[in-house]
This record gives structure tokens, C-alpha cells and sequence, in this order.
């Protein structure tokens, strides 16, 4: 049932998708009014689609909430970028970044969904990941890499140049920093909750395993923009590139660590 | 001599330097993870040539996170965090407490400033009170502010972070990370250390296993490891505790963690009537008569569990297999003797981290605070708002640091509501 639903998720991203195209083609306002329409749908039945999926699992008899597993996380980060979506929706006037940003969210169901190596079964939970903590680890960490999604957008574009399309430099500016002001403090939280649940289930909040080792990269990354930024005043460029690093070490956070180096987080592979 | 003394201090307490730090110890840390850390010298050889070996060993590389220059620099860090704050801090408290009210020319030139009408002065400045706190009050006009919290924001950010390193540094100090594996209806008073394997760490109380289960989902999970342990003092059991993943013991500053589980195997054999416990590489001698458990098969050619036993027969080493489920060959005679095998037994035992941290509620105190100084610093505006009596009634000017377009909305609601009340 939760699969069904959440197939109707991907084709309503991809319909969101071409809603955009046609919104460059005849750049009727109107459009952008009804793409949010579709979008506030889209979370609403991305959202039913998680529900039912924690329902099913206490059908079974598991009986935990969607966020234990790669699968789960995969949905779970698409619909983080949906919310942001929605949080930043008053800044949002330039629909290139909603379509950047729902793209990536297509890209994550539809992996989820059509990628053999993933394991789409709802699965017990082990005993190490039997633990409130879960919860609001996982939370805050994926509205943190969420957030970090609409940053590094806007990190990008600021190197392309098209006018009435691409958003002016300060307004780019202005949404990648509004961004990180939402991510750092949930990639904190994100990496205290950690710390505060391994030091319940393994013994030490802090091993130097290589997801915290990398969470930590990423949080000094975006801790220097952030300096950078207030302390330094630095503006334009630097900042750009600062928010691409950031979330380079965000997507290594979050795959590579999985894919190429082992340690205790080998729950999400 | 004083001005370099000066200059070193300049360069302690500078943001580049803390930012060059900061990249350092990000840098080091993607090195920690990947080479491969405190693994044996073969692995490395087996990677890497014997060159690239002895510079990894050379520079710690093999054990990024506990090497001289990583440790260092997370020193350094800290030193110049505590000193570029600090510095920060003073200049902050020393202008904080400046209250001066500006004269009317920089009032009027500031970004967002509107005048008031002398009949609507006292409503104005009663709708700001409202909202504000007043810092200053004179014959000349206001100061008024709100949001102060946020200024503080960042010294609590880096205040906790240097609260928590201090945390971290108690426990490396005062505690320890240790183990334990007991088995079933063992007791033992001391934990092995996790940095020297010869060493006893001793604990001050005895612990017993008293059981150990593990249970599992239909599908070959784990759901669950238990370990059923009781805590004694002076040989005298105080209380009964279950120990599971997620569901440690907290006993007398040290904490017990479920953290792995083992079996051995012990085999009971009847020898002419004695019965015999043997585990694995565990012999039995009597009256000239030696055997010996050498190794153990979960399935011989599909019949089943056998042990390998040696012997000795007229000082020759001979061997011979014991399998559990073929009738003839569970008993057999050897040397006048008859030996039976009269059952496997899998003897679960518990792997439990034991570890004594001082510092851990120094370092909670540092996260709880590090949560709020980050929401006070990005969460709360700092706003000041100056009023200054004029020959016509008021001006009323404003300055926000940080989200101005929502100072400017509230600003216009002062301003709409000055010339409301005088309609």
C-alpha cells in the first residue's frame, strides 16, 4: 500500500517537473500558482505514504516508525526537501530552485523505488537501533541535509548567468545563507542526538566511527561559512563555493560513508 | 620582546587562525577515515608499499584521532577559541552598556526613521514600551531594545564547545573504557582495559552473569540480547539487573553496556561411569589415560555434530571422531575404557563494555547549552530603537543586524499606529 502511494508521489515530482518546463515555455504566473498547489498535494500524499508505511509495520508486528533502514531514509530525505520546499516557499520567487529541488527529490524516491541493491521491505529493528533517540536523530539530521539541498542550489547558480530565470546574485545569496542558518542548527542537534544515543547503546558519545568523523567534517564546513559570512562579511563567490564543499561532504555523509568506508552506521546500506 | 609577544597574541586569538584549524582538523579527519585506523602492521603492507607504511606510521596516520599534531591542534583550537571570544567579549560587554542616545541629524539619517507629531509622542513611545525594554530614559528621549539574548548567542556557542572539550578531557583523565565477558553463573570484579589488555581495571563490586538470551525475529534478525547479571558487594547480591542493547547499567559511576555475545562448546563425555566436562583443547588424564578435545564439526558428511579427540595409546598420538548422532560411533572402547559422548553443550557468554566517564554530564550541560546559544544566535533578533525629543514631538529610528525586512514591518506598525491616534 505505502508503495503504491509513494508511486504516485514520483509521478506527481515528475508532473511537477514538467509543470516548470512548461512554466519557461509560456512563463504564465498562473502555472507557478497551480505548481504549488501540486506540490502542498504531493507532501500531503508523500506524508500519507510514511504514515501507512508505519501503520503496515505494526501490522506486522515490527512496529517502528520509517526511518530505520536506506530505503527509508531515501523517502524520508525526499520528503525533508519537500517541507523545505514549503518553509521557504515566501523566498522561493524563482521557480528554477523549486524545480532544482523537486528534481532531487524525484531522484531519491525514484532511486529508492527502482534501484535493485536497495531493500524495500519493512524490517525489524535490531536491538542497536531499538531506541528513542532514533527518532529525532534521524529527524534533524535529514531536515539539516534538506536544508543543505536548497543551499547548495543556490550555490550553483550563482555561476550561471540567465536572466529572468536564475535569480539575481543577492537574492541567491541571501536564500543560501537563509538555508544554513535552518541546516546548522538541526546538523547540531542532528550530531548531539547522535552522540547523547551512542553513548546509550555503544558506550561513547563520540568513537570517531566514520559517519560521526564525517558529520563533524560537514558541520566545521558549514561552521566556516558561517563565520565567514557574519564575522568576515565574506559575500559573492567564496560563499558559493563554500555552499557546493558544504554539501559535497553532505553527500559523503550520507552515501560515501555507507558505500565506501565501514563502521557502526552499517545499518543504512 | 613585548611587541612580538603581542603579535603571537594577535595570531592566538584570530579568526583566520581558528578557521585554518578548523580546516586542519577536517582535513586529518578525512585522513582518519580513509586509511585505515590501528590495524596490524600486515594489513597495511598488504595495502600499501613499505615506503608509504613507514610514513603512515611516522606521521600517526594509523591512528589519525589519537596522534601528537591532531591532539594538538584540537588544543590549539580550543586556546584560541577561549582567546579570540574572550577578546570578542570584552569589546561586546564594553559597547553593549553604551546607551547614547544619537543627535537628531543621526537619527534622521539612519535607514529606517520616522518623525512623530508632538500629540502623539506619549502613545508612540507607550506602543514601542509595549514591545521593548528600556535601557535608557532621560530628559533628552529613549533607547529601548529586545532580543539582547542573541548577542550572547555566540559566546554560549563557543563557550559550550570549549565546556565540552573539558567534559572530554575529564573522562580521558578520570575514567575509563573497559570489558567484560562472563559466562553464565560467572562473577568477576574487574573490567579489561580497552587500551591494555593486560590490564585490571577493578571495579569495586562483582557482577554475575546469571543468564544470557538472545532471541531473534521470524526472518533470522536479532531482536534482542539480554543479559541477566547481578551485582554483588562483598559476596552479598544487592540487586537483580537486566542488561540490553539500548538499556545500559548504571551502577556506582560506572556504566555496564550489552555490547556482544559469544558461545564455547563443552562436551560431556562418560568415561567407565565418570562424568567429564571437556571444552575445546581441554584434556582428561587419569591412572596413565590421556584424551584430548581437539576440534569440533557442527556436521561430519551429514551425520551430525562430532568432536575430534586424540589419544595416546602406548606413547602413540592417535585420534579418533565422536559423533553425537551415529549410535556406533558415540561410544567406543579405547584402552580397556569405554567412552561414551553423551552431549554437546553451547554455552552462550555476554560481552559487556564497561566504561566510567566523570565528564559525561559536563559534556550534556555543553550540548543542552550549545542548542540554545545556536537558537538565540540565529532564532532571536537584536533590535534597538532610539526615540529623541524634538521641537516638533519625536523621532523614532531603528537598527536590526540581522532579518531588517521583518524590523522594517514591525517599524511601519509603530509608525501607522503613531498617526492612527491622532486621527
Amino acid at each position: 500500500m505505502d508503495h503504491k502511494i509513494l508511486g504516485i508521489v514520483t509521478i506527481l515530482y515528475i508532473f511537477i517537473f514538467f509543470l516548470h518546463i512548461l512554466f519557461f515555455a509560456v512563463k504564465k504566473e498562473r502555472i507557478i500558482s497551480f505548481l504549488w498547489i501540486v506540490l502542498y498535494m504531493t507532501l500531503a500524499l508523500h506524508t500519507a505514504g510514511l504514515v501507512t508505511r508505519w501503520v503496515e509495520s505494526y501490522r506486522i508486528g515490527f512496529g517502528h516508525a520509517p526511518l530505520s533502514n536506506y530505503y527509508e531514509s531515501l523517502i524520508f530525505y525526499a520528503w525533508c526537501i519537500g517541507l523545505m520546499l514549503v518553509i521557504f516557499r515566501k523566498r522561493l520567487t524563482f521557480p528554477i530552485i523549486t524545480m532544482v529541488a523537486s528534481l532531487a527529490a524525484l531522484f531519491l524516491i525514484g532511486y529508492a523505488s527502482i534501484s535493485p541493491s536497495v531493500e524495500r521491505k519493512i524490517q525489524p529493528l535490531i536491538p542497536a537501533l531499538q531506541s528513542n533517540w532514533l527518532h529525532i536523530h534521524v529527524i534533524t539530521c535529514f531536515l539539516a541535509y534538506a536544508a543543505f539541498v536548497i543551499s547548495f542550489i543556490c550555490g550553483l547558480f550563482y555561476f550561471v548567468t540567465w536572466r529572468n530565470i536564475v535569480p539575481p546574485k543577492e537574492i541567491l545569496e541571501d536564500i543560501n545563507y537563509k538555508s544554513v542558518v535552518i541546516g546548522f542548527p538541526m546538523l547540531s542537534a542532528g550530531i548531539l542526538t547522535g552522540a547523547v544515543w551512542a553513548h546509550y547503546a555503544w558506550g561513547s558519545y563520540w568513537s570517531w566511527d566514520p559517519k560521526e568523523t564525517w558529520s563533524l567534517i560537514t558541520w566545521i564546513v558549514y561552521a566556516v561559512f558561517l563565520h565567514a559570512r557574519l564575522t568576515r562579511g565574506w559575500k559573492g563567490k567564496r560563499i558559493a563555493i563554500l555552499s557546493i564543499i558544504g554539501f559535497l561532504s553532505v553527500i559523503f555523509t550520507y552515501f560515501g560513508v555507507n558505500f565506501i568506508l565501514s563502521g557502526l552506521h552499517s545499518y543504512a546500506t | 620582546m613585548s611587541v612580538t609577544k603581542n603579535n603571537i597574541f594577535r595570531l592566538l586569538s584570530s579568526l583566520s587562525l581558528a578557521i585554518f584549524l578548523l580546516s586542519f582538523i577536517a582535513f586529518g579527519s578525512i585522513l582518519g577515515t580513509i586509511i585505515k585506523q590501528k590495524a596490524d602492521e600486515e594489513v597495511y603492507l598488504s595495502i600499501y608499499s613499505e615506503t608509504t607504511y613507514k610514513v603512515i606510521k611516522n606521521l600517526g596516520l594509523d591512528d589519525v584521532f589519537h596522534s601528537y599534531w591532531f591532539v594538538s591542534a584540537i588544543v590549539l583550537f580550543a586556546i584560541n577559541l577561549t582567546l579570540c571570544s574572550y577578546g570578542r567579549f570584552l569589546i561586546f560587554i564594553k559597547t553593549s552598556k553604551k546607551t547614547d542616545l544619537p543627535d537628531e541629524n543621526a537619527l534622521t539619517s539612519m535607514p529606517i526613521s520616522f518623525r512623530v507629531e508632538d500629540k502623539n509622542s506619549e502613545n508612540t513611545i507607550q506602543a514601542v514600551k509595549k514591545i521593548y525594554k528600556t535601557v535608557y530614559e532621560g530628559k533628552d528621549g529613549l533607547v529601548l531594545q529586545k532580543g539582547m539574548i542573541s548577542r550572547y548567542g555566540v559566546y554560549i556557542i563557543h563557550g559550550s564547545i570549549l565546556i565540552i572539550l573539558s567534559g572530554s578531557l575529564i573522562g580521558l583523565l578520570f575514567g575509563f573504557k573497559g570489558y567484560m565477558v562472563l559466562q553464565k553463573g560467572e562473577i568477576k570484579d574487574y573490567a579489561i582495559s580497552r587500551h591494555a589488555s593486560t590490564k585490571q581495571i577493578s571495579l569495586g563490586f562483582s557482577l554475575k552473569c546469571k543468564d544470557f538470551q538472545v532471541s531473534f525475529y521470524p526472518n533470522g534478525t536479532p531482536r534482542d540480547y539480554v543479559s541477566k547479571v547481578e551485582i554483588l558487594e562483598n559476596g552479598k547480591a544487592i540487586m537483580d539487573n537486566e542488561i540490553r542493547v539500548n538499556k545500559p547499567l548504571f551502577y556506582r559511576g560506572i556504566n555496564i553496556y550489552q555490547s556482544s555475545y559469544g558461545s564455547s562448546l563443552s562436551f560431556l563425555f562418560n568415561i567407565d561411569g565418570e562424568q567429564v566436562t571437556l571444552g575445546e583443547k581441554e584434556a582428561y588424564e587419569k591412572g596413565g589415560f590421556l584424551m584430548m578435545v581437539m576440534r569440533f564439526a557442527k556436521s561430519i558428511h551429514s551425520f551430525g555434530p562430532g568432536v575430534l579427540v586424540a589419544y595416546t595409546e602406548q606413547g602413540e598420538p592417535r585420534s579418533t571422531w565422536f559423533l553425537r548422532d551415529v549410535q556406533r560411533l558415540r561410544a567406543q572402547k579405547i584402552q580397556g575404557l569405554n567412552i561414551k559422548l553423551e552431549d554437546i553443550q553451547e554455552n552462550l557468554f555476554t560481552g559487556l563494555e564497561i566504561t566510567k566517564d566523570p565528564g559525561i554530564w559536563v559534556v550534556w550541560v555543553g550540548f543542552a547549552l550549545i542548542l540554545f546559544g545556536l537558537y538565540a544566535n540565529l532564532f532571536v533578533y537584536f533590535r534597538k530603537i532610539y526615540i529623541r525629543y524634538t521641537s516638533y514631538g519625536l523621532i523614532v529610528a531603528g537598527i536590526a543586524f540581522k532579518n531588517k525586512e521583518a524590523f522594517k514591518k514591525e517599524f511601519e506598525k509603530f509608525k501607522t499606529r503613531a498617526s492612527e491616534n491622532g486621527s
